[in-house]
This record gives C-alpha cells, structure tokens and sequence, in this order.
C-alpha cells in the first residue's frame, strides 16, 4: 500500500486505482483496512490464507488479496464465501484454468449460485437474471474477474489473449430460480444437498438466447437447442463438449407440465444435437474431401447427458431461454463447490 | 488515505535448468505434441529437418491430455530419461 496526495477527493483515489493497472475499466471502490478486514471475517478468513493455487502458473491466491479485490468490485463482505468458492472453483485441477482463463476464446468465468445463500443475498435469479440491476449478480461475479487479473496474473493482452472476449467476462453471476423449478436444483443434481451452498463454474465462450413462442410439448422446443447448440461455428466440435443451459419461466413449465425428467431433456439433447460430417466438412470444421459416406453419418456434440448442465432462472413471462456453450469438456470440467457458510 | 495493492506475484520457486548443449548434432530428440491442431504436423516436419540438417532422432514423444494440462510426472521422467533435448509449446 502507498500515500497518495488526493486524499480528501474520492475520485481521485478512484483514478489512483486506474492509474496503477488495476481495475477492470470500471471506478472501483477504494478499499480500506477496516473493509478488507470485515470482508475476511465474513469468510472466517485469516489474511494469510492460501485459497487457492495454480501450479503451473506459480499463482498462490492469497486471502487478504482476495478480499480487496472483492471489496474493490463492491461486495459487500457477507458476498465473501460466495467468492471464495468460486476461486477454489478455478483452482481445481479439473477446471484447467490454463485454458479456459487464457484462451482466444475469451470466456466468461459464469457462476451459478444455489442454496440458502442466494436467497439470503439477494442474488437474482428472477427477470433479468443475466442482466444489470443487483448488486449481488454484479458484484461477485466481478470480484472472481478482478481477482483473476490481479491475484492470478490474468490480465488482458498477457495471460488473457482473448481475441474478442465478451461483456461476461466483467461479470457473470446468478442464481437458480429454485422456488418454481420443474426438477431438483443444480447444486443437487450435481452430489449436493438441497441445504447446501453451493457455486457451479463454468467457463462459456458465449450466450445465445433461444426463442419459441410456439411449442407447447417438449420435442419442438428441445430441437431448438439441439439446432443452436450444434451450428457449425461451436467451438471444439473435434472432442465433444459440456454446455450449460438456462430454462426460464415459460419453457420450464412446457417440461414441468409434460413430465419430462431432466436426464429426458438431457438425453433428447445428447441424441438430437448434431450435424452430418459433410455439413462439418463443407464448413471447414472437420479437415478433409466431403464423401458420400459423410452425408449419412452424423457426429454429435454431446458425449454423455451429465456433459448438458441444467439451470432454471429468469422471468416467469416471455419464450426464452439460453444455451451458454462450454469452453470444452475435454480441456476443462465445470466444477461446483460448497460455500462454507452458516446461515445466522 | 491508502492504496491497497490488489496483485499478487507468482510465487517464486527454484528450477534447476539442465545445461544446454553445444549442438544438436546427433542428440536424442524428444517431442511434447499439446495436441493444438496441426501441432503433430508441425512437430514431425520440425523432427524430420532436424535429422536431416543435424541426425537427431526422436527418442521420446508426449501427447499432452490437452493444451490446458499440464505433462505428468511419468511423461517428464520418461522425456529426461530418453531425451537430450526436448521441443514443446506450439501455440496457434
């Protein structure tokens, strides 16, 4: 930590932050020993901590540095355990972080929030689930983006050679809508219990909403995602992949209502979710002479049902929903992890 | 009013680099492939100039699990044990 002489002006300690490289390109907020120190004990955090570690990178993601990016993204410091899961969440070797945090892919670290948390934290899992408007959503998902920059060594043009990156990778948090949900929660699905916290990461190159106002049974409406999920400019189409897919309101209950499971619209998913190896060819995307055999064989994207994550969030009114592609199963693993947390 | 600094440095640790060689006349080549698109391409012409401009033969080679992981400790005991020199990180 240093002086600096424009003490009594706000902004310019804010400008203090931009002129040291450490923002996202948003003001921050100016932390304090008092503030890093709250936000640590929300965590039952001591400053030394190690979270987390990438060893091929040498980067030990240490507590105290943890906690004042998270308080220069916003957070309030009962957002903290939240964080901390999601960076353990980057530091699994499953994860790979490598290449997901630095690829030309450009991927937004998305975070899905499950469990009594979300509800005490106010993550919105409701109308503009993705979007602006909650501090929570916005908050934390920028703290693991600052953290990656600054604790992790992950900064734009060095160890992140994003060749467009997108805007989630600002921020990208929110929670599951478990209230009105047509199965068990994601953090479940995945091993949890439903009294559990819980932060599932996966890193998503982009967000393609899907509309369909018309299908009133599950088949029309699936075929759908099977169609975006499986175009040909889908990245690593060469060793299958994992998605995350968001059902709002409307489409969750065309599921509810006709009883289909989620491993039913998972499987329907995995089956329908491809596109013949001459279409693949003919775009390049599969080296080599389109052959007649091509025309009738068909390679699919998806390898195994659990390969599709199932979330349900967003507004209760309107016909879409979102398919977030994964940057690649074969190079990289979603991973879901407890928030140490007790509710008070 | 303070500035608190949000970075963090990679952690520093001591790595016994092996001595370079003179030349590659005649050494045991080993090739690590991260399986990047065309990397295996890439990698067997490189092999092929180097024999013919300096007789190295490959030794050893290491099909990474993938680009973003790191080789494990068998496929770095067998590339030390096998190889004088050891071509790896073929970007895109």
């Amino acid at each position: 930590m240093s002086e600096i002489d424009e003490a009594a002006d706000p902004a310019a300690l804010i400008e203090a932050y931009y002129d040291a490289g450490w923002t996202d390109g948003l003001p921050v907020v100016p932390p304090s020993d008092a503030s890093i120190a709250a936000t640590l004990a929300a965590a039952s955090l001591q400053g030394h901590e190690v979270l987390g570690e990438i060893p091929g990178r040498n980067i030990e993601v240490i507590a105290d540095k943890a906690a004042t990016n998270a308080v220069m993204a916003g957070c309030r410091p009962e957002y903290m355990p939240v964080v901390v899961a999601a960076v353990k969440s980057l530091c699994e070797a499953a994860f790979a972080y490598h290449g997901p945090a630095s690829s030309t892919g450009g991927s937004a670290m998305v975070l899905v929030v499950n469990g009594p948390i979300a509800r005490r934290l106010g993550i919105n899992s409701g109308n503009n689930a993705f979007g602006q408007g909650h501090r929570p959503n916005a908050t934390i998902g920028r703290a693991v983006r600052l953290i990656m920059m600054n604790a992790m060594n992950t900064r734009p043009g060095f160890l992140d050679r994003a060749t467009l990156g997108n805007p989630g990778k600002y921020a990208f948090c929110f929670a599951e809508h478990e209230e009105d949900h047509p199965w068990e929660p994601l953090h479940v699905a995945r091993g949890l219990k439903s009294h559990d916290s819980a932060v599932t990461l996966i890193a998503s190159n982009s967000v393609y909403q899907v509309y369909n106002q018309l299908a009133a049974t599950p088949e029309p409406l699936l075929r759908c995602f099977a169609d975006a999920l499986g175009n040909a400019g889908s990245p690593n189409l060469r060793g299958f992949n994992e998605t995350l897919i968001v059902f709002a309101g409307e489409h969750a209950d065309i599921l509810k209502t006709a009883g289909w499971s989620r491993g039913d619209v998972q499987r329907f998913l995995v089956e329908h979710t491809r596109r013949r190896v001459a279409d693949y060819k003919r775009a390049a995307r599969i080296p080599g002479a389109v052959t007649a055999e091509d025309e009738t064989t068909w390679r699919h994207v998806f390898e195994r049902p659990e390969d599709i994550l199932i979330a349900c969030a967003g507004g209760r009114a309107g016909s879409w929903s979102a398919c977030l592609p994964g940057w690649g199963k074969k190079w990289t693993r979603s991973i879901t992890t407890r928030v140490e947390w007790r509710e008070t | 009013m303070k500035l608190f600094d949000p970075t963090s440095k990679p952690v520093e640790r001591a790595i016994k680099l092996a001595p370079r060689p003179a030349s590659p006349r005649g050494l045991r080549l080993g090739l690590v492939d991260n399986t990047k698109f065309n990397s295996d391409t890439l990698l067997r012409k490189l092999a092929e100039r180097l024999a013919a401009r300096y007789h190295v033969t490959v030794s050893a080679t290491n099909r990474k699990r993938s680009p973003s992981h790191e080789i494990d400790e068998a496929g770095i005991a067998a590339l030390r044990a096998e190889s004088d020199l050891v071509i790896s990180g073929i970007g895109d």
